[in-house]
């Protein structure tokens, strides 16, 4: 092939080969950025989002007192200039990260903390009182750790070599809160620790560390997870003895369930490893294997443990009388549905609605709040956007150079659809109602900054995902 | 603050909720619908690799391990080549491939070249015009011997160590 040298041609002058063009020998890598253009859409997509955050506090404002005072500047501006601060620091050390993470998520934080600020409104609550500023604390503290792991992680793959550290950070994290003298229990649930004045629900950061840690174990452990095992039904069926690791998270699953009192956390960690020993081995059996697993186990729990029982018992009859009143029963989610049902569909209007009513309206009841003002449309508006961010995150995972980060970025965003799809199918009865938090939307500290956590790591492997070695073959020239 | 003004801002506050989801869902169009591909023209699609397959015999160099570079043997970028890093490398219309080839006859995600034990894999992402390996349409993955051609639109190229 290489016999016809083209520079045969221009050494004669006699045949015309048109503009030179490269010879197979020449060796020309073109590494093709375009860091600026991702950047600006992130910056014109950040300003529609600050714009939305601080019209959400205007019109709470408008329709809860009738007029706008200064707290605008506090939340709107706040938040802006948080987000303005994140947005410089990506432009400098992750110049090709993705460019719709963060006006997502900033949407999404800011819609929550006008809606919790509303219900400050509601209750009467001001200052350090009010959840609304501790919010905004909490979301000032997120963003500056999730910089911190920005600027720390400069390559996702450093992650995989602590991935046994990982699992010791994240069993230790889970386990925290059993620990007598700091753990807490709230509303029955064992998932707080006490420092000082703060509480922290450490199994948040803990759901990041397992992420790492199955991503880790996975991509050395899927060859003989996928490979063998005899066929059943036309599936293949693992071996006996490859059962261990399934087993091991599955007992893990039903300690949280009997030892911590949390539905929502345990089908969260066992969903998380379903989901990524599927993506690794593509083997349907092991969801299958799973599910059969976690069902048998709930189901057993649901008839010798008395709060999975009462949970039942809330979900399928949450309009009996007899569960209705009965303390902890079905009053918070029935109070939720009819606040959702007044709302319909385009809403009460921000500040013009009863969420308050609701408790917890601001945590774990926050997406029936959000349905009461904002109606139906806008509930799907922010569906959308968790979908959309979803999707990215599956983006990045599919477009990814290496098995880590590629089953890393599909387990960070598919947590984050599990929570998503946990809390509002418990607030709308499609499930029973478990504690998870709504990511980003709701109030509450160690949630924000678990959340946060994920994005930055998100952020991370896309701006590697692009900065790989890119050659760009273009027919318009 | 009159009840009308107050129901006019909330819609327009709504309609400014989906403004943002549809900015985003337009900027990630073709992301998530593809671009509009044409269909290669059938004398075109069985021509061009029997050209470039009928010189290049299957030549077994020297040495081992898997190589180390892709070669683009013919077609608009004639010549030039990428360096073979990580484990996968993703060819299509999309900005987020690692080989971007522009042309009206490749897909959005159109293949993906994997290494699999030492071995590189081409595994066509149900593409509209296939991805052709020494001038066979490639289904399953399908280990890429050296110096054999792989043609994706109207470019071919080829692994090299």
């Amino acid at each position: 092939m290489n016999s016809t040298e083209p520079g045969d041609g221009r050494v004669g002058g006699t045949v015309d080969l048109g503009p030179p063009r490269p010879t197979l020998t020449e060796a020309i890598t073109i590494k093709l950025r375009t860091p600026a253009k991702l950047r600006n859409l992130e910056l014109l997509l950040l300003v529609f989002a600050i714009g939305i955050t601080g019209a959400a506090v205007v019109l709470v404002q408008l329709g809860a007192i009738g007029e706008i005072d200064t707290t605008v500047l506090i939340y709107g501006a706040g938040l802006g200039m948080l987000a303005l601060g994140m947005h410089v620091v990506l432009r400098i050390t992750a110049p090709d990260a993705d460019p719709f993470i963060l006006p997502i998520v900033v949407t999404l934080n800011g819609l929550g903390v006008a809606m919790i600020y509303r219900l400050d409104l509601a209750e009467g609550l001001e200052g350090w009182e009010s959840a609304g500023i501790r919010q905004m604390v909490w979301t000032a503290i997120a963003m500056a750790i999730a910089l911190a792991v920005l600027l720390v992680v400069r390559n996702h793959r450093v992650l995989a070599r602590y991935r046994y550290v990982a699992m010791l950070v994240g069993i230790g994290l889970l386990l925290l809160p059993m620990l007598p003298g700091i753990g807490q229990t709230i509303n029955g649930a064992r998932l707080w620790i006490q420092l000082g004045p703060f509480s922290f629900q450490p199994g948040e950061i803990g759901k990041i560390a397992l992420a790492v840690f199955f991503a880790g174990y996975l991509v050395t452990a899927r060859e003989s997870l996928s490979m063998v095992g005899r066929s059943f039904l036309g599936m293949r069926f693992p071996r006996g003895k490859d059962l261990g690791p399934i087993l091991i998270v599955w007992l893990a699953a039903m300690a949280v369930l009997v030892f911590q009192r949390d539905l929502g956390t345990s089908l969260l960690y066992f969903g998380l490893f379903l989901v990524m020993i599927y993506v690794a081995t593509s083997r349907l059996s092991w969801v299958l294997l799973g599910l059969g697993l976690f069902v048998s186990g709930a189901l057993i729990a649901s008839q010798t443990l008395s709060y999975v029982n009462a949970r039942f018992a809330a979900w399928l009859g949450a309009f009996d009388p007899e569960n209705y009143d009965a303390i902890g029963g079905s009053y918070q989610l029935v109070q939720g549905l009819f606040g959702l049902a007044n709302g319909g569909l385009i809403g009460t209007g921000l500040g013009q609605g009863r969420p308050n009513i609701v408790p917890l309206a601001e945590s774990d009841f926050i997406i029936a709040s959000l349905g009461e003002e904002l109606g139906l449309v806008g509930l799907f508006a922010i569906l959308g956007l968790y979908l959309l961010f979803v999707a990215r995150g599956f983006r990045i995972g599919f477009n990814g150079t290496d098995d880590f980060g590629r089953l890393l970025a599909v387990g960070l965003a598919f947590v984050i659809a599990l929570q998503v799809f946990v809390v509002i199918g418990g607030v709308t009865r499609v499930i029973p109602l478990t504690g998870l938090t709504t990511p980003f939307l709701a109030a509450g500290g160690s949630s924000l900054v678990a959340n946060w956590i994920i994005a930055a790591l998100l952020l991370r492997l896309s701006d590697t995902v692009r900065h790989q070695p890119r050659l760009v073959v273009t027919d318009d020239e | 603050m009159s009840e009308l003004t107050l129901l006019l801002l909330r819609i327009g506050f709504l309609i400014l909720m989906w403004s943002f989801v549809f900015a985003i869902v337009y900027a990630l169009r073709s992301d998530l619908f593809g671009t509009k591909v044409r269909r290669l023209p059938v004398a075109a699609s069985a021509a061009a690799p029997v050209a470039v397959a009928a010189p290049v015999a299957p030549v077994t160099v020297a040495g081992s391990g898997p190589a180390r570079r892709l070669v683009i043997t013919s077609g608009a970028k004639e010549g030039l080549e990428l360096p073979l890093e990580g484990d996968q490398l993703t060819i299509g219309r999309s900005a987020d491939s690692g080989l971007v080839i522009r042309d009206d006859y490749t897909s959005t995600h159109h293949a993906r070249l994997m290494l699999w034990d030492g071995t590189w894999m081409i595994q066509d992402l149900d593409s509209t015009n296939g991805t052709l390996l020494s001038g066979k349409k490639v289904g399953a993955p399908t280990a890429v011997p050296l110096n054999t051609p792989v043609s994706i639109g109207t470019t071919t190229f080829e692994l090299r160590r």
